[in-house]
């Protein structure tokens, strides 16, 4: 069970289509475990649906409708909705980078005691990708200087302000100082979404620069 | 005998599940034609709130939604939303594929997996009564917000703006518009205790 949420206005912007798509992967990655986060996501898409109901509706050209009618035999009914992947413990939003486990991705090592996997790049920069760290990984002291998500995946670590387990959500920025240590029993993985490219900052990375700032151009 | 708003609400809801019902088991053109009469100028007036005057994006969003509505109509699961939840979800998506196409959002990340991976899973019988009455107090309780939070919410929701670029258009700072939307959504009773 999570302990760390997506806050409310995370949720809202979520709901609305209003996140760059690496936080929106973030969010419902961790929203797929989560009860309460879908039951607080259901509602808010209640007041969606309000809102949409209350538009004033606009006038349609005349053209409108014979050209969506037009268009009805020509297409095919879709098949139905793909089964879902049952046995998989990779949340759906990632198993279209991930389908079958964490080990065939392509991993990058950072240092001895951490790999990366590059997942997606935006159009703004932001950047997702897999971290992996060791049992017992240390990553010295570090800040931020943009906004990083992260969401674990496995495993378990700590730093100064508490213990994170599977499935909690996180949101680290400048303010924040802090040693993430990763627990001895096993490795950790982690979702990360990074704001800033060209001088990265995560949340395990920034110590790396230089060597991660090698390979950034290269994805 | 006077109709109270959320009867005629309801009344509403159930003629258009019964319109999804006749496209999905009898693929009937009539009944689409009524369901397109009452989306279409939905679905036009959610595009002309996030770009206004570009009416050719509305049309086209208009006719993507609705084709949709058509080709996917037998995975409309009645007893989970209200059909306008169900096409509201649609243009949402079919705006950030918009958005996607156009530049503005990742292309390499495929937007319907993240929400039909979360909206898809079914509520026990406990949850859908309780889904019911939320659904009723959101469609009464958004009518009494003062209108400064509604206003905010109609720009996340309708204009897809961020809470960011809401309080830049607003002059407000982020904060005042953070707490705003969590105003609403206490009043409304929205969000489980943590």
């Amino acid at each position: 069970m999570a302990n760390y949420h997506p806050t409310p206005e995370m949720l809202t912007d979520f709901s609305a289509g209003n996140l760059q798509l690496g936080h929106a992967l973030c969010v419902s990655a961790h929203v797929e475990h989560c009860d309460e986060c879908k039951t607080n996501l259901q509602r808010l898409n209640s007041i969606a649906t309000n809102l949409f109901d209350g538009l004033e509706p606009a006038s349609l050209p005349d053209t409108l409708k014979n050209a969506v009618f037009s268009k009805l035999d020509d297409e095919h009914i879709e098949e139905p909705v793909r089964e879902k992947t049952v046995s998989s413990h990779i949340p759906r939003a990632l198993q279209q980078f991930i389908s079958e486990s964490y080990e065939t991705l392509s991993w990058k090592k950072v240092s001895s005691m951490i790999q990366q996997a590059h997942l997606s790049t935006d159009v703004s920069g932001s950047k997702v990708s897999l971290m992996r760290i060791q049992a017992g990984g240390k990553v010295p002291m570090h800040t931020h200087s943009g906004e990083e998500y992260t969401l674990l995946l496995e495993g378990s670590f700590s730093d100064e302000s508490g213990l994170y387990n599977v499935g909690d959500f996180l949101v680290r920025d400048e303010r924040h100082k802090h040693r993430p240590v990763v627990t001895k029993d096993r490795e950790c993985i982690c979702l990360t979404v990074t704001d800033a490219p060209v001088t990265l900052t995560g949340f395990f990375t920034r110590w790396f620069n230089p060597l991660l700032r090698r390979g950034h151009f290269s994805h | 005998m006077v109709k109270t708003n959320s009867s005629l609400n309801k009344e509403r809801n159930i003629r258009l599940k019964g319109l999804m019902a006749s496209v999905s088991e009898q693929r009937d053109k009539q009944a689409f034609g009524e369901l397109f009469n009452h989306f279409a100028p939905l679905l036009r007036s959610y595009s002309l709130a996030r770009e206004p005057g570009s009416t050719l994006l509305a049309d086209e969003l208009a006719q993507e939604v609705l084709i949709k509505v058509w080709n996917k109509a037998h995975t409309y699961k009645p007893e989970l939303a209200a059909v306008s939840t169900w096409v509201f979800t649609l243009a949402r998506n079919s705006r950030i594929d918009h958005l996607r196409r156009s530049g503005r959002f990742s292309t390499d990340i495929d937007p319907t997996a993240l929400f039909e991976s979360i909206e898809d899973d079914g509520p026990d019988p406990f949850q859908m009564a309780q889904r019911q009455r939320v659904e009723e107090r959101v469609h009464n309780g958004l009518k009494q917000l003062p209108i400064e939070q509604s206003q905010i919410l109609a720009k996340v929701y309708l204009e897809g703006k961020s809470h960011q670029e809401a309080a830049n258009e607003l002059e407000l700072p982020l904060g005042t518009v953070k707490s705003r939307v969590r105003l609403a959504l206490q009043k409304l009773e929205l969000f489980l205790k943590r």
